[in-house]
């Protein structure tokens, strides 16, 4: 259908928010041309609603309504302790620590000690300073093409973290990229992490994404992580969106593995009014191994959801997807995940489960797997699930002692836990468990 | 209204304006022997071993149980068995008798599962539907005595075929239904359009069964039967069941989805599905069961088997309304895949709107394994006959669904379908 829909407020609001914070955006002539044909883009597509397929439960039209203003340069004063304080338990895991404050790095409050083969620099430097060739490298990504949320990054992406793992290169503790919202303002940030990882190099990359303590309510983040792996690399990525503070956080991945690389992915949300999270991988080498999984915590009027498209373009790859929502009160969670593979993928190995646990009678879960094979020698599968508490379970745990809250909390934490143990960092993995015991233990609104 | 485009198929597109929207057959009465069939038509038959209940009632064969409405380009050409039916109180006619002899049925029922402006087809439908099927089961536990059939044969050139279906068992009442379609060998693609609805009422009981056979094209994918064809059964009493199996092994565009609206308390829904494709065919198809009603259960069996260059997709939805408490889903949808160039895809949307739904879905895609086809070969059989041993295996769960007359005509149909799609 071409009928012209009218522009909403949010969709104005952003191309003139745009105009008018353009020339205080980082980069050259190159990155400015790049950001222009992304609003331009923007402007052709608009904010994606539920006629589109892949935003089909989540209209932005309807649940972004009003722009918060773009942060740049912003300079509320945050000390390292406030930066500990909320990352909570994962504060206490052994890393090396780059900063970003409302979409700016801050050096003061990171601790990037250094390291053989790794190479971490903000991008708004490598924005500003880098040749035409890298600066169209930073600007380009590989997901979808026809997406607002990406074109919207595009154009307002201030800050994030290059790094570059080199070849055979393994480091020797977690790298953390920590974004936090801070102050009285609300913003809409945009970042963007663009990660390298060598030939034959083993690392593992943590993103958080959090907000300091009274940090003002309704901001909006828009994050994207362009990530490559080489041949034989097996890169560990791991992305926190915990927030207190009832903000949009729209995020996307996307993800290129080389032959024989193995990527692992886990993601983990609470506290967000609406998350979109949208990875999108292809394989470019026969060989690769893909596992992606996720725990999302789900209350009050929030709204979680999970996008997913796995392109084997490449014969010979393996992919793994395992998706937890925990949803209570009026909780949505989304979950779409489709698994391509192309004519001549053969031995392709595809399987995918999305589960989710409804707690209260008016949650609500959406769930769309995929499958879209044009290849014959395959094995490809993929389940979904949606229930209730056991009450035989229940009543097992009551029967031996066990008090109905406990037993409920004891069954909750089980069903997340599984998603958590494909964390194999063990400290990371108590870190995350504990903040799942922090989520179900906050009184309840 | 526009033409949907959201299924995963392609073909050019349809003018509406050259379309032959009603097609008297030559002759008003049956064919009085089997010598003016279709010569291809009547070597598939052949091969299918058994005659078909419709070959008997093109050779006049009154002896069988199964009472047939025989519905030839746009007309409904005879009924068999009215008497019989009369005496347990079923109306069994043409549309157009039940349109003349029991006005007040018609208005009653007729749009209220499809509304006219429900998609683009059934629209379509709507405007010019000319014959079907009319079968009304009285209440207080009315057993129909026999299978009803209905024959659906496109016979002339150019024609499209728009007929309309309905079933309502009331209160109590058994149905069971089965509807064949065929059309001859043609050069042009040829358009069906039908809209089935069902109604159920408390504790009643439809079975419908579709062995579908219309012409898929040629090997290099010419001409072939585009099958639009919309189907929702209407749960609207308590404990009311309705059960689609489909065995679609023709046309060369299938865009189908038998639904159920599990409107009714207890009610419970069931789609077992066979979808063979093969050459250039296209086939969309799957099923959406609503739960509207408490407690209400719905049963998804999907196997799709896609072989040649043949595209075969499932595209399902599973929905608990926000009331509907308790309610149950549990789906299956696999496939097997036959060769290198042809796809198989699963789209399934699940939405739970309360958390007492419990909802389970599964969905597998693979090859036939060429273990299996080693064994069978070494045991002798062709490699033809193998695969069709294979994929009979593979589609047990639905065939056993299908009532007993046709399920060994249906597994030499399957097998028949996929020749070719080996070696």
């Amino acid at each position: 259908m071409n009928v012209a829909i009218p522009k909403t407020k949010a969709e104005q609001a952003l191309t003139e928010a745009f105009a008018a914070s353009a020339s205080k955006l980082p980069g050259g002539t190159a990155v400015k041309s790049a950001r222009n044909d992304a609003i331009g883009a923007f402007s052709a597509l608009g904010l994606p609603h539920r006629r589109i397929e892949e935003w089909k439960y989540t209209d932005l039209r309807v649940n972004f309504k009003d722009v918060a203003p773009p942060a740049i340069d912003d300079a509320t004063a945050v000390s390292a302790e406030d930066v500990r304080a909320a990352l909570g338990s994962v504060a206490n895991v052994d890393v090396h620590a780059v900063v970003f404050v409302n979409g700016r790095h801050r050096k003061d409050l990171s601790t990037p000690g250094a390291m053989a083969g790794l190479e971490v620099q903000p991008l708004a430097g490598a924005l500003t300073s880098g040749s035409d060739a890298v600066t169209e490298g930073l600007t380009t990504t590989t997901g979808p093409r026809s997406d607002a949320t990406i074109a919207l990054n595009t154009a307002f992406m201030t800050d994030g973290a290059v790094v570059r793992i080199g070849n055979g290169a393994t480091l020797d503790k977690p790298l953390m990229v920590v974004f936090v919202t801070a102050g009285p303002r609300a913003h809409l940030t945009s970042v963007r992490n663009v990660i390298s990882a060598g030939d034959g190099s083993t690392a593992t990359l943590i993103e958080a994404h959090v907000a300091l303590q009274g940090a003002a309510t309704g901001g909006q983040t828009n994050t994207l992580s362009e990530v490559t792996t080489g041949k034989g690399a097996a890169l560990t990525h791991i992305k926190i969106a915990a927030g207190t503070n009832a903000a949009v956080h729209l995020a996307n991945w996307n993800v290129s593995l080389g032959a024989n690389a193995e990527y692992r992915g886990f993601q983990y949300t609470s506290g967000q009014a609406l998350a979109r999270n949208q990875i999108h991988t292809v394989y470019t080498g026969p060989g690769g191994k893909l596992d992606l999984s996720g725990a999302y915590l789900v209350r009050g009027n929030e709204h979680v959801d999970t996008t997913l498209v796995v392109d084997h373009a490449v014969p010979q790859c393996e992919s793994r997807e395992l998706f937890k929502d925990v949803l209570d009160d009026r909780g949505r969670g989304i979950f779409q995940g489709k698994i391509i593979v192309r004519p001549n993928a053969q031995k392709t190995d595809g399987k995918q489960m999305a589960q989710a646990l409804m707690l209260s009678p008016d949650a609500e879960f959406d769930s769309k797997p995929e499958l879209e094979i044009y290849a014959d020698d395959v094995v490809c599968g993929h389940g979904t699930t949606s229930a209730e508490l056991d009450g035989d379970l229940l009543f097992y745990c009551k029967s031996r002692g066990i008090p109905e809250n406990e037993a409920r909390a004891l069954l909750i934490e089980s069903f997340v836990g599984e998603a958590l143990d494909k964390v194999e960092h063990d400290d990371l993995r108590a870190a995350l468990s504990q903040y799942a015991t922090v989520w179900l233990n906050a009184p309840r609104s | 209204m526009t033409e949907p485009t959201w299924a995963k198929v392609h073909y050019p597109k349809i003018d509406f304006q050259d379309q032959y929207y009603y097609s008297a057959p030559k002759s008003t009465s049956a064919p009085s022997s089997l010598d003016e069939v279709d010569p291809q038509l009547l070597e598939t038959y052949k091969k299918l071993g058994i005659p078909l209940k419709e070959q008997e009632l093109l050779a006049g064969v009154k002896s069988s149980q199964v009472a047939v409405d025989a519905v030839f380009d746009s007309v409904s050409v005879v009924t068999t068995f009215k008497a019989e039916l009369k005496k347990a109180g079923v109306i069994f006619c043409s549309f157009s008798e039940a349109v003349r002899e029991h006005p007040e049925l018609v208005k009653k029922y007729l749009g209220s599962v499809v509304p006219q402006s429900d998609n683009y087809y059934a629209a379509l439908n709507a405007a010019v539907f000319s014959d079907g099927s009319f079968v009304y089961v009285p209440p207080e536990g009315v057993r129909c005595p026999m299978e009803l059939s209905t024959y659906f044969r496109i016979n002339e050139k150019n024609t499209g075929q728009f007929e309309r279906t309905l079933i309502i068992a009331e209160r109590g009442a058994y149905v069971s239904y089965l509807e064949g379609c065929t059309a001859p060998t043609r050069d042009e693609n040829q358009l069906h359009a039908a809209v089935v609805e069902l109604v159920a009422m408390d504790e009643a009981e439809i079975k419908y069964s579709t062995v579908q056979n219309w012409y898929p094209g040629d090997k290099n994918g010419k001409g072939g039967i585009y099958n639009f064809v919309t189907k929702r059964g209407d749960c609207r009493g308590h404990h009311s069941r309705i059960s689609w199996t489909q065995v679609e092994t023709g046309s060369a565009i299938t865009w189908k989805y038998p639904s159920c609206i599990l409107r009714g308390d207890y009610s419970r829904g069931e789609f077992y599905s066979i979808a063979v494709s093969n050459g250039y065919q296209q086939v969309d198809s799957g099923t959406k069961m609503i739960h509207l009603g408490k407690n209400s259960s719905s049963r998804i069996i999907s196997k799709g088997i896609a072989a040649g260059r043949s595209q075969n997709t499932y595209r399902g939805l599973v929905s608990a309304h926000r009331k509907a408490t308790n309610v149950r889903n549990f789906t299956n949808c696999d496939s097997l895949l036959i060769g290198d160039k042809c796809g198989a895809h699963t789209v399934p949307y699940i939405e739970a709107k309360n958390s007492s739904a419990h909802f389970e879905h599964e969905a597998t895609t693979s090859k036939i394994s060429d273990d299996m086809l080693f064994y069978c070969r070494q045991r002798g059989l062709s490699s033809e006959e193998a695969v069709a041993l294979v994929v009979n295996g593979f589609v047990r769960d639905v065939l056993q669904h299908l009532p007993m007359e046709f399920m060994a005509e249906t597994q030499k149909l399957i097998g028949i379908s996929l020749e070719g799609s080996v070696g």
